[in-house]
């Protein structure tokens, strides 16, 4: 491979990470209540890109807000005059750092739905502008999975820039995408040198295994996929779900879940029209005007989360609509693990 | 604290009587020692069932109708649950006669770190107020006369001036998704069509603003003004970790000084302080 | 994806109540450019905002072949048509974003009998596929329509049904649910009435058929029990709907997207997808 690998410590990360932050717009986890949400940044001691897995947002409202302006609209005598909002500039050029693997992935799943058909172009220039920075892990999380699913963790090329984390301090900065070298040109300094790959790979290989090694979880996605593929009704949905409070939560922390509702604010002759998250897991989801709900019950609901992700997503769009980031597990208040229920309900699926 | 055996004994003769349909209990998560919700239907489930310091989710929350609608249903309660069962019993929520209610004498639950939660610490009702069974030792102290702990969080803040408040709510209305995992985890919060979680533009629109979150929010503590019975749900459910008991206690403590010593949920058939109407008030508004 | 849901500005030009609960709204574009633009087909459907309340799906009621406006039939059912019922009025403006969906299959109609059967404000997406295909009745060959509703006040279209009725080349059916004194037509349910009064031919004939869930279910069958083969069933579905592109996940049934893929479907393709509409 012609793209470069960089070497440094500590010290020149923190000048790298500098660097990028005078060069762009730049977020990354920033803490608050105990819990990291991606926000702008402007000097590396307000974020930590090495925050804990566990107490980390997706990245998802960077390129799909929780709510978006759809536009304003004005009643005047004239008529009313429809506009699109400016907010959200979507020309700026941004990078975000400290992205888990699992998260810069769940875009490449979301790429699929947004540009079949209709295109979303707003969430297209969002990418197109945005630069990924990833640290790979250096341990998989209680609720990871991510090395279980369709995807290759170790060559992932949905980042854009690698962090590693190699043996005796070593940090690598490696480019995965040509977006990705030529951001690197911009921003790598004096203090990380160029290595061979022929130096680099063993370390960044003997961080990888180590790390794949400290899974929980493991699965294996295609047995998944097609066990449930087969099944529809069985009772054991309604087994997985029992102490599911319908709270939304997941679907809202979940990086590759795209629900929204559409809702109107008007305030006497102005108004404003908002995109913003919603979840299947909702009662009133699919509840039609005169009472008829094909989802009345929550297995059923619990039955489309968990099909969507493992059957129909990749029916339509070939891929999972899950990375296994285990964020949906630990927002539950009740710790229900999609990795669990599509596990218990495949198996008890064949037993019969 | 440990009930366990005592209540998958209980479950089991339940279940052996035909007395219920199903239990609400606690069972491990199967990946560390903390717990969660279980809802046993098989009564070869029952030793699933375990109560320790770390059963902390309020189980009321499963006699909304989504759960439990006209089954007969057995679950355990500690001292704040209770509360919470009172009220929906006095709201017509549950009937009673439904339920065969285990109530303890609560030491005080843990969070996940181990720390003893802070609405233990203020807890002035530790005993179920409900309850066909009653597992522990009553505390026994008188504890509802005059020991009402102002809470922490909020005695710290009353010290600060108005503009740093208002800086501190706003960055928690600003961190908030609008989930509304609060309003869903809350056994309180049972209407079918809730104001602040509905599609189309009613009262509020689920938008994610600043502002939208702070009229979610500030509706959502109003009408559970002198209802909330501090069990904690909402503030364990919220993903991002906001301190909602703020806006309870804060109503609570108000509640308290003003109307009676009233504290939600501890005399059976008390519909709370808000919820009272009376055409000898004095007052000419109506909450 | 923000711009794809803005919505083009409407002036209603009309409004005619059809029945208690349901209006029909006639609209134009305000850019009278715009009217030319819009080219839908008969069973597709437009996202009908009225701005500050919502938006709602509603199908075209009317055919393209009619030019210069479309319809909207709308009837009360819930927050935002209630709003559009109690104050939206001739002259005012709405926002419509569209046309949305598949249509129904005209190649493969065109030869054959057509044998039309709606229930209620089912009428609606039938209605434009009943104008268009008068519009060329040379292409098809026995016309049939039978329409009920629960009692007389409840139909719509009273006048463009006796435009049918007086049309020597179609043949109209209407049945109410319970005897009425000035009812003079048939009465009992659709099924019923398709089945004891209809009495269809099979050989080369496509049923069309939309109306409450309830209706198609029992229309389903006793087209089944008549022996139509599923592929000659064509139907329309109701999902719940907000965004019409395949994007916010609310309209599907397995992997199907019903506002992309639907909302006509033949009850072939009915079958083959997961029991959960
Ligand atoms: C393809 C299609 C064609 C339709 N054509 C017509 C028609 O011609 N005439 C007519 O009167 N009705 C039609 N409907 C039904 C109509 O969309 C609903 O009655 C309407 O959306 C109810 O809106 P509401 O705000 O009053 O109800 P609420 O219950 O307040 O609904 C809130 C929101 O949910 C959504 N929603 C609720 N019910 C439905 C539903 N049944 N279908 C889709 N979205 C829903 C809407 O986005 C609505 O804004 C059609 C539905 C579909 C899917
Ligand atoms: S379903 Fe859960 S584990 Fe899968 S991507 Fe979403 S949050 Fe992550
Ligand atoms: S799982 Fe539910 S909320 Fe998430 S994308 Fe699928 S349908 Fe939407
Ligand atoms: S799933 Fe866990 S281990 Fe894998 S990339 Fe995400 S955070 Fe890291
Ligand atoms: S977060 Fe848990 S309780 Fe809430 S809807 Fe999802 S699975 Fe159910
Ligand atoms: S508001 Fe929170 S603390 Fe109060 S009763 Fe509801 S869930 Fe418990
Ligand atoms: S649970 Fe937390 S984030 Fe969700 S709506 Fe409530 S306060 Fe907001
Ligand atoms: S209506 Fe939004 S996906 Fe079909």
């Amino acid at each position: 491979m012609s793209v470069e690998t960089f070497v440094t410590d500590k010290a020149g990360l923190q000048k790298f990470y500098e660097a990028v932050m005078a060069s762009r717009e730049t977020y990354a986890p920033v803490e608050k209540f105990g819990k990291f949400d991606f926000k702008r940044v402007a000097r590396v001691t307000e974020c930590d890109p090495e925050s804990p897995i566990a107490k980390t947002q997706s990245i998802k409202p960077l390129f799909f807000p929780r709510s978006a302006k759809v536009m304003k609209f004005v009643a005047t005598s004239a008529g009313t005059d429809v506009s699109e909002t400016d907010e959200d500039p979507l020309a700026v050029k941004r990078a975000i750092l400290g992205v888990k693997h699992c998260d810069a992935r769940s875009l490449q799943v979301l790429d699929k739905v947004y540009n079949w058909d209709y295109i979303d172009t707003d969430y297209q220039k969002r990418r197109e502008n945005t630069v990924i920075i990833s640290t790979r892990c250096d341990r998989a999380d209680t609720h990871c999975f991510c090395t279980s699913l369709d995807y290759d963790v170790e060559n992932l090329d949905a980042l854009d820039v690698l962090i590693v984390n190699g043996s005796d301090g070593k940090i690598y900065i490696k480019a995965r995408t040509p977006k990705g070298e030529s951001f690197l040109k911009e921003t790598v300094t004096g203090q990380a040198s160029p290595v061979t790959d022929e130096i680099a790979s063993p370390d960044l290989k003997k961080q990888y295994d180590a790390f794949a090694g400290s899974f929980r979880l493991k699965m294996d996605y295609k047995e998944v996929n097609a066990k449930l593929s087969k099944i529809f009704d069985t009772p054991e949905f309604e087994n997985v779900s029992g102490n599911c409070v319908s709270c939304n939560t997941c679907a809202f922390v979940c990086p590759t879940c795209h629900c929204f509702k559409i809702s109107d604010e008007k305030v006497k002759d102005t108004g404003v029209r908002y995109k913003s998250y919603d979840s299947c897991n909702n009662g009133y989801f699919t509840l039609m005007a005169g009472g008829h709900n094909p989802r009345p019950v929550k297995y059923r609901r619990w039955r489309q989360r968990a099909m969507h992700k493992f059957v129909y997503y990749k029916e339509r769009f070939g891929e999972n609509l899950c990375v296994g980031c285990g964020k949906c597990t630990i927002a539950c208040p009740v710790n229900i693990s999609i990795f669990e229920v599509v596990n218990q309900v495949s198996a008890a699926g064949v037993q019969e | 604290m440990n009930y366990t055996k005592e209540i998958q004994d209980i479950a089991a003769k339940l279940f052996a009587e035909g007395k219920i349909d199903v239990f609400v209990g606690y069972r491990v998560n199967g990946f560390d020692d903390n717990q969660v919700p279980v809802l046993i239907t098989d009564p070869q489930d029952v030793s699933k069932l375990v109560f320790t310091d770390k059963s902390v989710f309020n189980l009321v929350n499963y006699l909304k109708n989504d759960h439990t609608r006209r089954k007969r249903v057995g679950l355990v309660v500690k001292g704040c649950d209770s509360r919470s069962l009172n009220l929906m019993l006095t709201e017509s929520q549950v009937k009673r006669e439904n339920l065969y209610v285990v109530g303890i004498c609560c030491e005080g639950v843990v969070d996940e770190a181990g720390q003893k939660m802070q609405n233990c610490t203020d807890c002035m009702v530790p005993d179920a107020v409900v309850s066909d069974e009653l597992l522990g030792t009553p505390s026994g102290s008188d504890t509802l006369s005059g020991s009402y702990k102002m809470n922490a969080d909020i005695a710290m803040l009353a010290e600060k001036p108005l503009t740093e408040r208002a800086a501190y709510f706003e960055e928690v209305f600003e961190n908030c998704i609008r989930c509304n995992a609060c309003r869903h985890s809350c056994p309180l919060c049972y209407c079918a069509k809730c104001c602040i979680d509905q599609e189309t533009a009613t009262l509020y629109n689920g938008a994610n603003t600043t502002s939208g979150a702070f009229h979610a929010l500030m509706t959502w503590s109003l009408h559970l003004a002198g209802r909330c019975v501090d069990c904690r749900n909402c503030e364990k459910a919220c993903p991002s970790h906001l301190p909602l008991h703020l806006l309870h206690k804060q109503n609570e403590s108000v509640i308290y000084e003003n109307f009676q010593e009233h504290l939600a949920g501890v005399v059976t058939g008390d519909r709370g302080a808000f919820y009272k109407y009376s055409l000898k008030d004095p007052d000419d508004f109506i909450m | 994806m923000e711009q794809l849901l803005v919505p083009m500005i409407c002036k209603v030009d009309k409004v005619i109540q059809e029945t208690p609960d349901v209006k029909t709204y006639r609209l134009k574009f305000r850019d009278e450019g715009m009217m030319e633009k819009f080219t839908y087909l008969p069973g597709q459907f437009v996202e009908f905002s009225l701005l500050g309340s919502g938006e709602c799906t509603f199908c075209i009621a009317s055919s393209a072949t009619r030019t210069g406006y479309f319809d909207c039939s709308i009837k009360k059912a819930g927050v935002v048509t209630a709003d559009i019922h109690n104050s939206l009025e001739e002259g005012d403006e709405v926002g419509i974003r569209g046309p949305f969906g598949n249509w129904f299959p005209l190649e493969d109609l065109k030869g054959k009998n057509l044998l039309f059967v709606g229930g209620g404000i089912g009428l609606a997406p039938l209605r434009s596929l009943i104008q268009y295909c008068i519009d060329n009745r040379n292409d098809y060959k026995d016309f049939t329509i039978l329409y009920g509703a629960r009692t007389s006040a409840d139909m719509c279209y009273k006048e463009e049904i006796k435009e049918w009725q007086d049309n020597k080349t179609v043949n109209v059916v209407l049945t109410i649910d319970k005897p009425e004194e000035t009812w003079t037509s048939n009465v009992g349910v659709v099924p019923k009435i398709l089945e004891e009064v209809v009495n269809p031919v099979i050989e080369n004939t496509k049923v069309i058929t939309c109306g409450p869930p309830i209706m198609i279910k029992y229309t389903i069958l006793s087209l089944k029990k008549l022996g139509f083969a599923d592929p000659d069933i064509i139907t329309t579905l109701e999902m719940k709907m907000q965004c019409g592109l395949g994007k916010c996940g609310r309209c599907n049934i397995g992997s199907t997207y019903v506002c992309k893929d639907g909302p006509v479907f033949t009850n072939e393709q009915l079958k083959s997808l997961p029991d959960e509409f």
